[in-house]
């Protein structure tokens, strides 16, 4: 072998180290980022700093797995922030004015997710749809729905022991955080041990493959929408709660950090790459930097400056790794 | 009076010698065949005379001038792809024209009338029915190989045409029509290149033939001078090492598959059998209709007319989880898209077939996952660093031996393998060899084996049907399996044969 061929295998070597080691890679980011925020702000490191961070990243969270499960079909919802608005707007509706029992209202408002996306499922698969174009066209019709049924007005009068949920603590930790752990060890379980799981990342590698191994795609596509509608149905409730009343706008601010917290989690738009660990991580690394753009002082306006090139940063470096590691 | 020719072109890839010293001569008013087997170099060569590739040694020149890599004096080589290769959803006229920069067409600001002006007489030319204005996606394919024909000519500089199978998906209507232009061409004194699998073709043109095999050139004569034994003869050349036999060697057993009749996408009416313990070879041309038929009974593509039976029973066209519970297994021909999951490991590619046996209750049993890729792993000779290794990392023939290693933990009693040795090398090719023949005898599973390599199907086969567009052409016991007649039902000229009803 040449001593170029040497250097280059070595060069490949590295990168596919880098690349194994991708959930590492995501993880000493967020640890480097935070540490530098220590640094960068005595008001960083405080507890009441900590909670207000973990509770925004509590919903961002939530709706970072859902979408991060559609992503890694190659898939993609669009309407999952009108979902969870729709959702929210269910629940509020039934607890103010048909004073339904908690338990039961905040079951419908999530099955109500589970129907919405398994809605845009049923469109995607059954008729062949582009997933972005379907989705941006339920996004406006759930959005329309929700408008329709509040006309515009907030529901307010939410019940204080329902409210807990969204605005409470509990040992120092926002609730809703004890929510968002508790999906992501379901997506964690779901994706990781099951058999769905399995077939969730074949179908995304490749579709054709997947179905010549006898898996049924358009079910496991189906699902998987379902279970992204769900999700994001808890988050808009809790969302209510939190605000102590049902405004339209929830969710209208989710969709674009649902998609850039997985990516920059290491989760390709392409489908069958990444983790669901990856999204929340990908989430916390927004959530840290839009804090500290706060705390230090720099002008808002450059918080999404940044995100935006994080995302770029990602699947740039994800690239040329993949590149370099391929031609080994 | 020569117009284009190449001397001594030799092309050498990572382990194989493409082209070794070939030489062409066209003239102006000649149509040249250039025949020969898959993988004889014909591709590379076109790639050469187009100026795509760089020969290792050796010139091209066209009218005296050698042209050097990337020079400009290649696009008067007009090549029309063997695929379709057109902007569908753009205008006929648009087609014909990018990037505009032809005499007429070229101006700083896109004049579509005009444009659609300048096509009418290459379209009329080629007596294309379709008009400038028409969507090309919209248009029958015929026209549209007809324009990927017109395009080449509408390149202004061109003096060598050179046609690649034109005539794979045509029909006979249109093969007629495209050969009154090709002779239009010939007595306008235009120099063309004519690359055919099939014989008849070569005849009815009437010129000159060049036979390539392996790389090297095989014979070169008037047309009128010679024979199809001729061309076939130079086409095989070698014979096979029978040494290196992998056929299995036990008598068939019982009945697995009863084909009768059967119609679906490409292919009409084709009859077989399949017995335990057998492999049964497909022969054909690319696109003859042999992976569809395999997919219509997997349950992939949708089934016309016809009836299958398996182990006697009548079989349900469903989809492929039925045909895979029932014991019906297909390995694709394309690994990458088809086969593998590029991103995933070894051990969830393994178990991605068999996901019922390493759970339960739908949760994965990490034990069983691990037991069945190291299975897999040792009992199929797996060259990987561990079972977490990426697939996509793993050679060819390893990634083919992960997919033919889980497909036999399925336990199947039928198997459709389809190219199971195409990109790989020479090695890992016997090993597949051996495995068929291990699976047959031992497990007593019956094998349809499509390949386009005549070699393999010799070796492997106990006995080869062959695929004429879309339908049975003819059918070879192993004591008639010679390279000469396989070669000649694959290319639609030996004696046909019913295909004899199997008991």
């Amino acid at each position: 072998m040449t001593p170029r061929g040497r250097e280059f295998r070595k060069l490949a070597g590295a990168a596919r180290g880098l690349r194994l080691g991708k959930l590492t890679g995501v993880l000493g980011a967020f640890v480097i980022i935070f540490g530098a925020s220590c640094f960068i702000s005595e008001n960083f490191l405080t507890s009441y700093n900590l909670a207000i961070m973990a509770r925004d990243l509590a919903f961002i969270g939530i709706v970072a797995i859902a979408q991060g499960l559609l992503l890694l079909l190659g898939d993609i919802d669009i309407s999952i922030g009108a979902i969870a608005g729709l959702c929210a707007v269910v629940c509020a509706k039934l607890l103010v004015d048909y004073h339904m029992n908690p338990v039961l209202a905040m079951g419908v408002g999530v099955a109500a997710g589970a129907l919405l996306g398994c809605i845009n499922g049923l469109l995607i698969t059954g008729f062949n749809l582009n997933s972005l174009v379907l989705t941006i066209g339920t996004q406006t019709a759930f959005t329309g729905l929700n408008l329709l049924v509040t006309r515009g007005r907030t529901i307010v009068g939410l019940p204080e022991n329902v409210t807990f949920l969204g605005a409470g603590s509990l040992v120092g930790v926002p609730i809703p955080v004890f929510f968002m752990i508790g999906v992501f060890i379901i997506a964690l379980f779901v994706t990781t041990k099951t058999v769905f799981g399995r077939k969730l990342y074949a179908v995304g590698n490749s579709r054709e493959a997947a179905k010549i191994v006898g898996i049924k795609e358009n079910n496991v596509r189906i699902t998987a929408y379902a279970i992204a509608g769900t999700f994001s149905g808890l988050a808009g409730i809790l969302m209510a709660f939190r605000l102590i009343s049902a405004q339209t706008a929830i969710g209208q601010t989710w969709v674009l950090p649902s998609i850039a917290a997985p990516v920059i989690g290491g989760i390709a738009t392409t489908g069958g790459i990444g983790t669901i660990s990856g999204a929340l991580i990908g989430g916390a690394i927004m959530g840290v930097i839009g804090n500290i753009i706060v705390l230090g002082g720099v002008d808002v306006y450059w918080q999404q400056v940044f995100n935006g090139v994080i995302v770029v940063l990602a699947i740039t470096i994800d690239s040329l790794t993949r590149r370099i590691g391929k031609k080994a | 009076m020569i117009v284009l020719q190449a001397k001594g072109i030799s092309k050498r890839f990572p382990g194989v010698v493409a082209l070794d010293h070939v030489d062409l001569t066209v003239n102006s008013g000649e149509v040249h065949c250039v025949v020969g087997e898959n993988g004889a170099g014909k591709s590379t060569l076109v790639k050469i005379l187009t100026g795509l590739y760089r020969a290792d040694e050796g010139s091209v020149s066209i009218r005296g001038t050698q042209l050097h890599h990337g020079d400009p004096g290649f696009r008067a080589v007009a090549y029309v792809p063997q695929e379709l290769n057109l902007f569908g959803n753009m205008s006929v006229a648009e087609n014909l024209f990018l990037p505009f920069d032809q005499q007429g067409v070229r101006s700083p600001i896109f004049s579509r009338r005009k444009c659609e002006e300048q096509a009418r007489a290459y379209l009329d030319k080629l007596r294309m029915t379709a008009s400038p204005r028409d969507v090309v996606n919209e248009i029958p394919v015929a026209e549209q190989q007809l324009l990927q024909v017109a395009r080449a000519l509408a390149n202004d500089k061109f003096q060598v045409l050179i046609l690649d199978e034109p005539t794979a998906s045509l029909t006979k209507p249109e093969v007629d029509r495209l050969f009154t232009v090709v002779d239009l061409l010939r007595r306008e004194g235009k120099a063309i290149v004519f690359i055919t699998h099939k014989l008849e073709e070569v005849f009815r043109l009437n010129d000159v033939v060049t036979v390539l095999r392996n790389g090297l050139l095989a014979g070169h004569s008037a047309v009128e001078q010679i024979s199809v034994d001729w061309i076939i003869k130079r086409m095989t050349g070698k014979e096979v090492d029978l040494d290196q036999v992998y056929r299995p060697t036990r008598t068939p057993g019982r009945s697995l598959l009863e084909v009768r009749g059967l119609s679906g996408t490409r292919f009409e009416d084709v009859s077989f059998s399949l017995r335990e313990g057998e492999i049964v070879g497909f022969a054909g041309l690319v696109g003859a209709g042999r992976t569809e038929i395999m997919q219509t009974i997997f349950g992939y593509l949708p089934e016309r007319r016809g009836e299958v039976r398996f182990l006697g029973e009548p079989w349900k066209f469903r989809d492929p989880s039925y045909a895979i519970r029932k014991g019906l297994l297909y390995l694709s021909e394309e690994r990458k898209a088809q086969g593998i999951f590029a991103h995933l490991s070894v051990q969830q590619n393994v178990c991605a077939l068999l996901l019922r046996k390493v759970s339960h209750a739908g949760v994965l049993d990490g034990a069983k996952e691990r037991a069945l890729t190291r299975s897999v792993i040792e009992g199929y000779n797996v060259r990987a660093r561990s079972a977490d290794q990426e697939i996509e990392f793993l050679s060819g023939g390893n990634q083919q031996k992960v997919l033919i290693g889980r497909t036999m933990e399925a336990a199947p009693r039928v198997l459709f393998l389809d190219e199971p040795t195409r990109g790989i090398d020479v090695k890992a090719k016997d090993e597949i060899y051996s495995l068929m023949k291990k699976i047959a005898e031992e497990q007593r599973v019956g094998i349809v084996l499509i390949s386009s390599e005549l070699e393999e199907l010799l070796k492997c086969a106990n006995r080869v049907i062959t695929i004429y567009h879309g339908r049975i052409y003819g059918e070879l016991g192993e004591n008639q399996l010679t390279l000469e007649r396989v070669l000649s039902l694959v290319i639609g000229i030996g004696e046909q044969q019913a295909s004899p009803p199997q008991a």
